[in-house]
C-alpha cells in the first residue's frame, strides 16, 4: 500500500517537474472536454428547440384523439365528449402540474377558403385561442394583425404565403366553405351532416412560420365558430397536450392510456404522431454522436500523445528505478496513476471552462442570425439562437466517458514503461 | 567452505548489432569474498560495466555461471532477480542516479519504501546513515539542489540503507571533482569497514584505483590482473 503511496507520489510530482508544460497539456486536453460539452449543451439545445418548434407547429408532445384518425385524417372522427374531461382531471393532477404546459382542444377539418381575388385549399383548427397560446407557436408568429383573442367569436389568422395568395390583408374578408361532419353511423337528415357550409370571416391576424406547408395551408378559428360550421357543437378531433421536457412523453402518453382504457380513441406521443419529424431526428442523433465520437478521439489521442511523450522522455528513470528493485507492474501503475492524475486536472479545468460555455450559451444563446445576414431562409424550422442544454447525466457521461477514455489510453503508455528493458535504458551516452 | 559473496565461472557476454557479434566478456572467473573493497578498472570498453550488470542481475551472461550469494543469476526469472536486487543488492551509477522528483530523503528510502519497511523505521535508518556520512540537514532538498558529490553520497545512501550484501557502482566518481571523489570514496570505505558490506566498483581513474584493497584490471574482456594491495597477487 505504502508503495503505491510513493508510486501515486513520484506521478504526481513528476507531473509538476515542469509545470508549465503540464498546465498547457492540461489545458490542451481540457478544452477537448469543454468542446465535447460545447458540441453536446448545443446539440442538446438545437435539438430540444427542434422538437419544441416541431411539436408546437404540429401535434405537440402528445395527443388524443379518435381511434383511426391518425391513418384516415378524417372529419369525421371525432373524439367521445367525456374524454376531454376525463383528459383534464388527469393533466391538471398535482403530480403531472410541473410536466404539463399547456392542454389544446381542436378540430380539425379541411375545406375552401376564399377572397375577391382568389380560393386555396386550407387545413381549418378550431382553437380556444387561451389554450392554443400555450401549445401552438402560431400565435407567437403574427406578423401582421393579432392573434385570436380569448373572447373573439369570430375571425381568423392565416399564414403569409395564403394571404399572398388570396391577396388578403388585416381586416379583409374571407369565406371558408367546408363540409359539414357527418359522424358514422348516423342517418343523413337533410340538413346539417355532410352538407357544404360557408361562413363570412374577417382576417385578423397573418402569421409567418417559415414552414411552407403551414404558411400556405393552415388557418384558425375560434372553436365556438368552427364546431358550429361543422355541426359538431362540444366536440373536437384531437386534444394537443404540450410538455415541459420532451422525455415525459412516453410517461404522460401511458398515463392518458391507462385512464382512458377502454374508450376508442389512439394517444400518440410525437415520434409516433410526426413519425417525418421523429426519423429526421434520429438521423440527427446519429450525426451527433459521429461529432461526439470524433471530438472524443482528439481528445483521446491528445492524451495518448502526450502520456506516451512523457514516457519516452523517461527511460532512463525508468530503468533506474527498474534496476532498484522496481517491478514492472509498478512501473505501469506509476504511469497509469501519473497520467490519471493529469487527466483528473485536465477534466476540472474542461469542466470549468466547459461549463462556463455551457452558461453562456444557455443564457445568451449562440446568435446565428449573423450567418444568415439579415434575411432568414424562410424554410427555417429551428429558431436561429440555439440555447445550449446540459443535463447532470450528459455532463457526468462526458466526464466519464473522457475518464475512460483516458484510462483506457494510458494502458498503452504504461505497457511500455513496463517493458523497460536493462541494462539499455541506463545507458546514459 | 567459504561463502562468497560474488563467484563467476567462465562467464561469456557479447552484444550482437545486426550480423555483427562484439564480445565484451571472454570468460571471467573471480570471487569475491564478503566485506570485500574491489575495484575493476580498465578503459572503456573493457567489458568493466557489463561485468558489473552480470553481477547485478541487470543483464545476462550469454554462458558460465553467475552466483551471488550462492544463488546462480542464470536460473532466477525477471521477477526474482528484482526481488534479488530490491533485497540483496545496492547499486550507485555514474551520474543521474536520483529520482528528480523526490527529496534526498525521500530517494534514500526509496528501496526501503518498496520493501515496505514502516515509516518510522525508514526515517531512522535512512537520518542515522545521513549523519554517518555527513549529509544532515540535506534531508528535503532536491537532487538539483545538491551538488555532484551529496547526490552521489545520497545514491550510497540509497544503496546502503537496505543494508545489502553486495553494493555495487559504476564509475561512481566519473562525474565528480579530484577532492569529491576522493571524498566519497573515504565515504564508501567507511561504510564498508562499518558494516562489513562488500563493495565493487567500477573505475578508470588512477587515484581512485589506489583506494581499493583488491584492483582487478580487465583488458579486451579478459582479467588481465587481479593484485591485492597489500603487494601479493591473488
Amino acid at each position: 500500500m505504502t508503495g503505491i503511496l510513493l508510486l501515486v507520489r513520484i506521478g504526481w510530482r513528476n507531473l509538476w517537474r515542469n509545470p508549465r508544460g503540464t498546465l498547457l497539456t492540461a489545458l490542451a486536453l481540457g478544452l477537448g472536454l469543454t468542446l465535447l460539452l460545447i458540441s453536446l449543451g448545443l446539440l442538446d439545445g438545437s435539438h430540444e428547440q427542434m422538437v419544441g418548434n416541431g411539436v408546437r407547429f404540429g401535434t405537440g408532445h402528445v395527443v388524443i384523439q379518435a381511434q383511426g384518425y391518425q391513418d384516415s385524417g378524417s372529419a369525421e372522427l371525432l373524439l367521445p365528449a367525456r374524454v376531454a374531461s376525463t383528459t383534464g382531471e388527469f393533466l391538471h393532477t398535482e403530480a403531472l402540474g410541473h410536466v404539463v404546459r399547456g392542454v389544446s382542444p381542436r378540430l380539425l377539418a379541411s375545406g375552401l377558403l376564399s377572397s375577391a381575388d382568389n380560393a386555396s385549399g386550407v387545413s381549418m383548427m378550431g382553437v380556444i385561442p387561451k389554450e392554443e397560446r400555450a401549445v401552438s407557436l402560431i400565435p407567437q408568429r403574427i406578423v401582421e394583425g393579432n392573434y385570436l383573442k380569448d373572447d373573439q367569436t369570430s375571425g381568423v389568422v392565416i399564414g403569409v404565403e395564403l394571404a399572398r395568395k388570396l391577396a388578403v390583408k388585416i381586416g379583409a374578408k374571407v369565406v371558408l366553405m367546408i363540409q359539414a361532419v357527418q359522424p358514422p353511423d348516423t342517418e343523413v337528415t337533410g340538413a346539417g351532416g355532410g352538407d357544404m357550409q360557408s361562413t363570412l370571416l374577417r382576417v385578423t391576424g397573418i402569421f409567418r412560420t417559415g414552414i411552407q406547408a403551414i404558411d400556405a395551408h393552415v388557418i384558425q378559428l375560434p372553436l365556438p365558430e368552427a364546431q358550429a360550421l361543422l355541426g359538431v357543437p362540444g366536440q373536437v378531433t384531437q386534444i394537443a397536450v404540450l410538455l415541459e421536457r420532451e422525455g415525459d412523453s412516453l410517461m404522460v402518453a401511458q398515463g392518458l392510456r391507462k385512464q382512458l382504457a377502454g374508450v376508442p380513441v389512439e394517444i400518440l406521443p410525437w415520434r409516433e404522431s410526426m413519425p417525418t419529424l421523429a426519423q429526421l431526428f434520429l438521423l440527427d442523433d446519429a450525426f451527433n454522436y459521429i461529432m461526439n465520437g470524433v471530438v472524443l478521439a482528439m481528445v483521446g489521442l491528445g492524451i495518448l500523445n502526450t502520456i506516451l511523450m512523457r514516457v519516452l522522455e523517461r527511460r532512463y528513470e525508468f530503468g533506474l528505478c527498474s534496476a532498484l528493485g522496481l517491478r514492472p507492474v509498478q512501473l505501469g501503475v506509476m504511469i497509469i496513476g501519473e497520467s490519471l492524475a493529469l487527466t483528473t486536472i485536465s477534466l476540472a479545468l474542461g469542466l470549468v471552462l466547459g461549463l462556463s460555455a455551457q452558461h453562456y450559451f444557455a443564457t445568451d444563446g449562440l446568435d446565428l442570425r449573423w450567418f444568415f445576414h439579415s434575411s432568414l431562409p424562410t424554410a427555417l424550422v429551428f429558431d436561429p439562437i440555439i440555447y445550449s442544454r446540459l443535463s447532470m447525466t450528459r455532463i457526468a457521461s462526458s466526464v466519464g466517458i473522457v475518464f475512460l477514455t483516458a484510462t483506457i489510453i494510458s494502458f498503452y503508455p504504461a505497457f511500455k514503461a513496463a517493458r523497460t528493458e536493462l541494462p539499455g535504458a541506463l545507458k546514459v551516452f | 567452505m567459504t561463502q562468497w559473496a560474488v563467484e563467476l565461472k567462465e562467464v561469456k557476454k557479447a552484444y550482437r548489432t545486426g550480423p555483427i557479434e562484439v564480445p565484451a566478456l571472454r570468460g571471467i572467473s573471480l570471487r569475491v569474498a564478503p566485506g570485500e573493497f574491489l575495484a575493476i578498472a580498465g578503459p572503456s570498453g573493457s567489458g568493466k560495466t557489463t561485468l558489473l550488470n552480470i553481477i547485478g542481475g541487470l543483464d545476462r551472461a550469454d554462458t558460465g555461471e553467475v552466483l551471488v550469494e550462492r544463488k546462480n543469476l542464470q536460473l532466477l526469472s525477471s521477477g526474482e532477480l528484482a526481488r534479488l536486487r530490491l533485497q540483496r543488492l545496492g547499486f550507485v551509477f555514474q551520474a543521474y542516479n536520483l529520482l528528480p522528483v523526490l527529496t534526498a530523503l525521500e530517494n534514500a528510502e526509496f528501496t526501503l519504501l518498496l520493501q515496505g519497511v514502516p515509516v518510522k523505521q525508514r526515517k531512522e535508518r535512512v537520518q542515522k546513515l545521513f549523519a554517518e556520512i555527513g549529509l544532515a540537514g540535506l534531508e528535503h532538498r532536491r537532487p538539483g539542489e545538491l551538488s555532484g558529490g551529496q547526490q552521489q553520497r545520497v545514491a550510497v545512501a540509497r544503496a546502503m540503507v537496505t543494508e545489502p550484501a553486495l553494493i555495487l557502482a559504476d564509475e561512481p566518481t566519473a562525474n565528480l571533482d579530484s577532492v569529491t571523489a576522493t571524498a566519497l570514496l573515504e565515504v564508501m570505505e567507511q561504510l564498508n569497514r562499518a558494516h562489513n558490506t562488500t563493495f565493487v566498483y567500477s573505475t578508470h581513474d588512477p587515484q581512485v584505483m589506489e583506494r581499493a584493497r583488491r584492483l582487478i584490471r580487465l583488458h579486451d574482456g579478459q582479467i588481465a590482473s587481479d593484485v591485492a594491495h597489500a603487494g601479493h597477487v591473488l
